[in-house]
């Protein structure tokens, strides 16, 4: 089973853990997913996933200054982002629940 | 905000660009800012520079990476197809072609000339090429220069460039390039700052501006190097210094010095003759001769040079200056020759003819030395009692002249194009 597959459907949830966290730029997000085991992940993606969650209300937005090179955007939960958040972990659990208990089930069979 | 990225980066950064052009601006410049972010980061990565392959091991081909961020981020499939892409690569192309061909006209036109009337012309090439240089990025939107060479004209036109770079052997190629390319780019500067210096005049400003040029031209070059699309700008200013860097190579070695005509013409006796540049005697030009026989009278005389080749001048009559006759073909060795009259313009001449818009003399403008006889043409009135130091028409010479021996003459110094005369005295 190729775990980029099952990535792109929890991506979303992945970045926003990430934030909950502390506001990070594009690339600092990235380094963050790598660092949690996700090596997977493409570096497209997550920018595409970053501007997808600001569009929709999820994530604030604001640039920085940085000491090294060119002003980064950071991206933070808001309120919506924080909900969202909530409700995808539930979601989540529900699902690796519900996923776990039919492989236990296979086993035990 | 991508100019923080140079090289193959900010060439990936625009083929991204490129891809995602579909998209609403505000979205496009906010996810652009996204993404010259995460290239800056990713070029950090890399020790030196990294080349395009380099990153394209990293992130994939940039449409794979704008595939990529278009589906994460839940953007609509690409709706414009390639076609735009194409007409806008020809439009790049067909202004490029503009600029450097209407642009140059105009500025050869107005450095050929160099006076006021051409600095008009100098200065509509030089909006016309800056404007269709202008046009031709713009026509790219960003992408790619290399599209152009995609496009029908352009592929054959680099076919033929080509086929042109693969009659040279590779290894003058290679020379052309790491020597060549730099000696061209001073050459191009010194010429192009130094002439636009040249009008002020002031010889000390031109070379500051001509020192300015070449450094403004290297660092040109090079930025050129790293994002061809200054080749718009850079291509038709490059036709026009080729067509004026010769010229103005031509022009310094002809015009700055006699040396190399009087040299070649040198003879023994070390009398030359240019007949369009006129006669020079120490360094001082020569318009006229006054020829005067021993007892002081003014002759007519046809003068030959050792070799038995006419000493001429150009005519100066008023044929010449009315243009009635000209060119480099009207000369004569016959002196005096007859000069247009500059003073006394209200008297009749010395026959009693009624004055004309343009009168011609013969008559010497000076006085010469006492003689026993009158001068049969007569000097001007009340002459003859004041001698003025001018040539003795004795038996010895008295003019200033080098030795009797053949001695060859230095190039004249004082910068005026001419040959040098030393008239040995045979008698």
């Amino acid at each position: 089973m190729d775990p980029s597959q099952l990535l792109k459907g929890v991506l979303d949830l992945a970045v926003l853990a990430v934030l909950r966290d502390a506001d990070g730029y594009g690339y600092d997000v990235l380094r963050r997913l790598r660092a949690a085991g996700l090596e997977d992940v493409a570096d497209a993606s997550v920018y595409g996933t970053l501007r997808r969650l600001f569009a929709a209300g999820a994530l604030t937005s604001y640039v920085q200054p940085s000491e090294e090179g060119p002003h980064r955007k950071y991206y933070g939960l808001n309120k919506t982002g924080l909900e969202l958040l909530a409700q995808s972990t539930k979601t989540w659990n529900h699902f690796a629940d519900t996923m776990s208990g039919l492989l236990l089930e296979e086993a035990a069979a | 905000v991508n100019s923080t990225l140079t090289g193959p980066v900010a060439t990936y950064l625009a083929q991204v660009k490129a891809e995602l052009s579909d998209l609403p601006p505000g979205e496009l410049a906010d996810v652009l800012e996204d993404v010259t972010g995460h290239l800056s980061e990713v070029a950090a990565e890399f020790e030196a520079e990294p080349t395009a392959a380099a990153l394209q091991d990293r992130l994939g081909t940039p449409s794979q990476y704008a595939d990529e961020l278009r589906t994460a981020a839940g953007y609509p499939p690409r709706t414009k197809a390639a076609k735009p892409e194409r007409t806008g690569a020809e439009a790049a192309l067909t202004w490029g072609v503009i600029a450097s061909i209407v642009g140059p006209l105009f500025l050869i036109i107005a450095l050929a000339n160099g006076d006021a009337e051409a600095a008009f012309f100098g200065v509509i090439g030089l909006i016309f090429l800056a404007g269709a240089a202008f046009m031709g990025v713009r026509a790219l939107q960003g992408r790619d220069p290399r599209i152009v060479l995609d496009t029908h004209r352009g592929q054959r036109l680099s076919e033929n460039i080509r086929g042109l770079i693969d009659q040279i052997p590779p290894n003058v190629r290679h020379e052309l390039v790491t020597i060549g390319q730099p000696v061209w780019w001073v050459a191009r500067g010194i010429v192009g700052g130094g002439a636009i210096f040249a009008v002020s005049g002031a010889s000390a400003v031109t070379v500051v501006g001509a020192l300015a040029g070449a450094i403004v031209s290297v660092w040109i070059g090079r930025r050129t190097q790293e994002d061809r699309r200054w080749l718009w700008y850079v291509v038709p200013l490059n036709v026009v210094a080729t067509i004026i860097v010769p010229l103005w190579l031509a022009y310094s070695f002809v015009g700055g010095s006699a040396g190399p005509f009087s040299n070649y013409r040198s003879t023994p006796s070390s009398t030359n003759y240019y007949s369009q540049n006129g006669l020079a005697l120490d360094g001082t030009s020569i318009s006229n001769v006054y020829p005067f026989d021993e007892q002081g009278r003014q002759v007519k005389v046809r003068l030959y040079d050792q070799d038995g080749k006419p000493i001429s001048l150009p005519l100066q009559n008023c044929a010449v200056s009315t243009g009635t006759i000209g060119g480099n073909d009207s000369v004569s060795n016959v002196y005096p020759q007859a000069v247009v009259r500059t003073d006394e313009p209200t008297q009749t001449d010395a026959d009693g003819n009624d004055i004309t818009p343009c009168t011609e003399t013969d008559k010497a403008p000076f006085v010469p030395p006492p003689a026993p006889a009158t001068p049969t043409t007569g000097p001007p009135p009340g002459s003859s009692t004041t001698p003025q130091p001018t040539p003795t028409p004795t038996a010895k010479p008295s003019v200033p002249v080098a030795s009797s021996k053949p001695t060859p003459t230095p190039p004249a110094t004082t910068g005026k194009p001419g040959v040098t005369l030393t008239i040995t005295p045979t008698r």
